[in-house]
């Protein structure tokens, strides 16, 4: 069952390796992240397949980033990217990417979160595993889903976008 | 699986990875196969690390064959082979992030396969890691027979890094 407009994030854990701009290298030790710190706050989660995939390096991520700024005038206080990979690998993403000062890379490593939504992918015919994320958004105000945006085409970027999300903010 | 040995036979696995191309410096385009059978009559280092940009695979495991690679290739070694359960454009990432060139060929068992076949598989779930990683291991295989194994025990490089392995074969 696919998480929708009205449900209650679930309640799980991730990982990330908070922002050090001194910190050029490797992510010393992952930091867990609860879901349930964005309770009181109005979040953006958008799940990409794969860190360092064409689609998801050069247009979903700097989307966002761009976006920033009108994002947190509408009241955004987070945005999270979410994959099925580790905390290192999504720190190094947000580093290769020079996004990480505005985004935070959060890694769903062992696949709980997209299990609890109803968002996992298969991509095993793909050499990819089968616990990956479907590309998605969603906004959460005080854990609550507002909106929600999942492709079914996972190569391209609409209702999971940037734009998508701010036109319906 | 039992833990390959020498004397065995390498599993007849695919691997995904990206060709090096010192054109391409952003994200690689499209993963291609890289069989196990394409090392028959060939002296192959195959080393296996739990995660990509993580701090021993990151800082110890890897540059020591990238530094060694000439060593290694005086003493009849065809190929250098990195392996991890991550995906190619994770690898590929990597081993742009590492500067290995093409001296080691950074491989993808998305899928687990390889790991699998070889009883070389980890849990890292407790890790956030998920449930399907490598140990870290280094084998010498030629013409598809393993003439040298060394699995860690423990954290660090000792058995399965670049100096154990030059002084084996």
């Amino acid at each position: 069952m696919t998480i929708k407009v009205g449900d209650t994030l679930p309640s799980v854990t991730l990982k990330h390796c908070p922002y050090d701009p001194a910190l050029e290298h490797a992510c010393g030790l992952p930091q867990n992240l609860d879901i349930s710190s964005f309770r009181g706050k109005k979040v953006i989660i958008f799940g990409v397949p794969g860190a360092f995939t064409p689609t998801c390096n050069n247009q979903h991520v700097p989307e966002f980033y761009a976006k920033y700024n009108e994002f947190k005038a509408r009241g955004i206080d987070e945005i999270i990217c979410l994959s099925t990979t580790d905390a290192f690998v999504m720190d190094a993403w947000g580093k290769w990417t020079h996004t990480n000062d505005k985004i935070i890379f959060a890694a769903d490593g062992n696949a709980e979160f997209v299990h609890a939504t109803g968002l996992v992918l298969d991509l095993t015919v793909a050499g990819m595993g089968a616990n990956r994320s479907q590309r998605f958004a969603l906004v959460a105000d005080d854990l609550v889903v507002k909106y929600i945006g999942v492709e079914t085409n996972g190569s391209i970027v609409t209702v999971s976008g940037a734009d998508a999300v701010l036109a319906a903010l | 699986m039992a833990q390959i040995q020498v004397g065995d036979t390498l599993p007849s696995v695919s691997l995904k990875y990206c060709p090096y191309d010192p054109e391409l410096k952003d994200a690689c385009g499209i993963p291609q196969t890289l069989k196990t059978d394409s090392f028959k009559g060939k002296k192959v280092v195959i080393f296996g690390v739990p995660g990509a940009f993580t701090p021993t695979c990151n800082n110890s495991h890897l540059p020591e064959y990238h530094q060694k690679y000439q060593d290694l290739v005086n003493k009849g070694v065809d190929q250098v082979v990195c392996i991890s359960t991550a995906d190619a454009f994770v690898m590929d990432a990597w081993g742009k992030w590492t500067n290995v060139g093409d001296k080691v060929i950074m491989a993808a068992d998305g899928n687990g396969d390889f790991v699998k076949a070889t009883g070389l598989v980890q849990d890292l779930t407790k890790a956030g890691m998920g449930a399907i990683r490598s140990k870290r291991f280094a084998m010498v295989v030629e013409d598809m027979k393993v003439i040298y194994i060394g699995v860690e025990t423990q954290p660090g490089v000792s058995v399965s890094g670049a100096g154990a392995v030059l002084a084996k074969i």
